[in-house]
């Protein structure tokens, strides 16, 4: 059998439980062929139940072992691993539970792996400067309004239309959590990483639209008109430099562009 | 298998190496251990009395944050040695090129005395099965390993440095031992090895061989590393788990590659169930005992150790 035979061979039986590489395979001088086979198979369902264990602690925490591990099981079949980093193994976590019956009928699932992928990805975000509110301060006041903004790579905002930041919340304090339920209206976060901790917090509809613009390009004098626009036109500059201070206090914009 | 295990193989294959190719050898660098976050804040806090330190590649494949600024504080106190787990150098699939870029860019970044990885390979039709699995040693297998290995050196500038693995399964098409796949793929390619201690103890138990002709069927003069590591006892098989501390028949092997190899820098992995960073530093002053004991107050200094006998 030429090596990239076996190869294939090999790899169907432990994806797929195919058994015709045994034929290839000595007893051991202890064991069978097939427990010994086994050893592989066991060891690439646990160490990536590990894997998906260790990246979604309340997801798992959430649904308790047992049904964890179904889970799990079932997105290690469907979804293998491609690429050479575990890290990134269960990146697609979130999509498969909101496809796959049954947990697409409780979509706080999908959406608690959502909220873990993105502080998971906070987390080892690339390095950028953090811009503060003191590099401000240089600016002269007429040209704010052409200041334009560039997110942290660690900053990700996602919406939810579940209760899952709630959930996530209770289960980390390592309390009861509320009953899962879903809303019409999303609920708006925003993930980011405070030194070696990933972080997340709810934005109002307004602040997360000015977010999603100014993260665009849109400039300072933009988005104070967008928020005029959208309620109480005299104080949409005050309400604009609010959100702004909060997003410097914490860390969310690296880069400050000065557009001519 | 069992006419391998009888086969004379106390004499090591393979050839003398040129004298620019041990001036390439990388330095002795004495005692370490396997980087792991758990350890970060006490290693930083505490300057442990450690040699070296192990640092598992793609943990630090990444694009920043905490993982590699604790990395870079490491990386300026302690000697570095990058070890992968996803080069795949047995593969019949295409080599990911982004992954040789990213390992290059990790070099790059903290300067490591040398690359290793694994003698086997983890995945085809683009899957990564996130193990280190077994193939036939074959010569067909051989030279395909061979020309792959030709091609990470070509790409990341340096000799490769590969760790037998342990295995559980052999294969009937086997057309030699491993021990002699490995000192036929040295010697045709100039890579380094890891001998990893813990997996020679596993695989010869797993397989009913004596791990002494493992030992000595491979070229002393290119083993630059060795690994402990503890394993799990299943009484009919053993399992590398990572999860114990080093077991007795592993420290008598180690004690047997010592005095085959000779000084050769050693560390101690620990994957699961990790013990306090004290545990650990207990373990690896018991490897170092040992080492003076067989080999003399030499293996104290992380000086370059004498070229030890074949």
């Amino acid at each position: 059998m030429k090596l990239k035979d076996f190869q294939d061979s090999f790899q169907r039986a432990i994806l797929d439980g195919d058994d015709t590489i045994l034929s290839d395979i000595p007893d051991g001088p202890r064991e069978t062929k097939t427990n010994l086979l086994g050893i592989y198979r066991d060891a690439y369902v646990l160490r990536l139940i590990d894997v998906i264990g260790n990246d979604h602690e309340m997801l798992r925490r959430y649904l308790g072992e047992a049904q964890f591990e179904d889970m799990a099981r079932a997105y290690i079949a469907s979804c293998p691993s491609n690429h050479p980093n575990a890290r990134w193994f269960a990146h697609r976590l979130p999509e498969f539970l909101r496809a796959t019956a049954p947990y697409s009928g409780r979509p706080v699932l999908a959406e608690l792996a959502a909220l873990e992928r993105a502080l998971n990805d906070a987390f080892d975000s690339a390095d950028a400067p953090i811009l503060r509110m003191a590099d401000l301060a240089a600016i002269p006041a007429q040209a704010w309004g052409k200041l334009c903004f560039v997110r942290h790579p660690g900053a990700i905002r996602l919406d939810t239309h579940t209760n899952a930041g709630a959930i996530w919340v209770a289960l980390k304090a390592e309390e009861e959590p509320p009953p899962w339920a879903t809303a019409d209206d999303a609920t708006r976060l925003l993930v980011w990483r405070n030194g070696s901790t990933s972080m997340f917090r709810e934005l109002t509809a307004e602040e997360a639209m000015m977010w999603d613009e100014a993260v665009k390009g849109l400039c300072f004098g933009d988005l104070c008109e967008m928020l005029a626009i959208y309620d109480d036109p005299p104080n949409a500059p005050a309400r604009a430099a609010g959100y702004l201070k909060t997003w410097l206090d914490v860390g969310t914009l690296s880069e400050l562009v000065l557009r001519r | 298998m069992s006419n391998r295990r009888n086969r004379n193989t106390t004499t090591a294959p393979g050839t003398q190496p040129a004298a620019a190719d041990e001036a390439r050898r990388p330095p002795y660098l004495g005692f370490g251990l396997g980087l792991r976050p758990k350890h970060y804040r006490d290693i930083l806090d505490s300057n442990p009395q450690v040699d070296w330190f192990e640092v598992i590649s793609e943990n630090y494949m990444i694009d920043g944050g905490q993982p590699l600024a604790f990395l870079d504080q490491i990386a300026e106190r302690y000697p570095v040695v990058m070890h992968g787990v996803s080069l795949s150098i047995a593969s019949t699939a295409a080599f990911d090129e982004d992954y040789l870029d990213r390992l290059n860019a990790l070099a790059k970044r903290v300067n490591p005395k040398w690359i290793s990885d694994h003698l086997c390979w983890t995945g085809v039709h683009g899957v990564n099965l996130h193990d280190l699995l077994p193939f036939p040693y074959t010569r067909e297998a051989l030279d395909h390993v061979v020309s792959r290995v030709h091609y990470v050196q070509e790409r990341i500038g340096r000799q490769l440095c590969l760790e037998n693995v342990s295995t559980y399964v052999q294969f009937g098409q086997s057309e030699m031992t491993e021990w002699e796949f490995i000192s036929e793929l040295t010697r045709r390619t100039g890579c380094w090895l890891l001998f990893d201690v813990n997996n020679v103890y596993v695989s010869a138990f797993n397989h009913g061989y004596d791990a002494r002709a493992f030992l000595n069927g491979i070229p002393a003069d290119r083993v630059i590393q060795f690994h402990l590591a503890g394993h799990s006892d299943m009484t009919n098989y053993v399992v590398d788990t990572h999860d114990h501390p080093v077991r007795d028949e592993v420290w008598d092997l180690y004690e047997a590659a010592l005095e085959r190899f000779g000084p050769v820098s050693t560390m101690i992995e620990r994957d699961d169930d990790i013990p306090p960073l004290a545990n650990m530093l207990d373990e690896l002053a018991h490897a170092r005992d040992l080492a003076q004991k067989m080999l003399g107050p030499k293996v104290l200094s992380r000086s370059p150790p004498p070229a030890s006998a074949a």
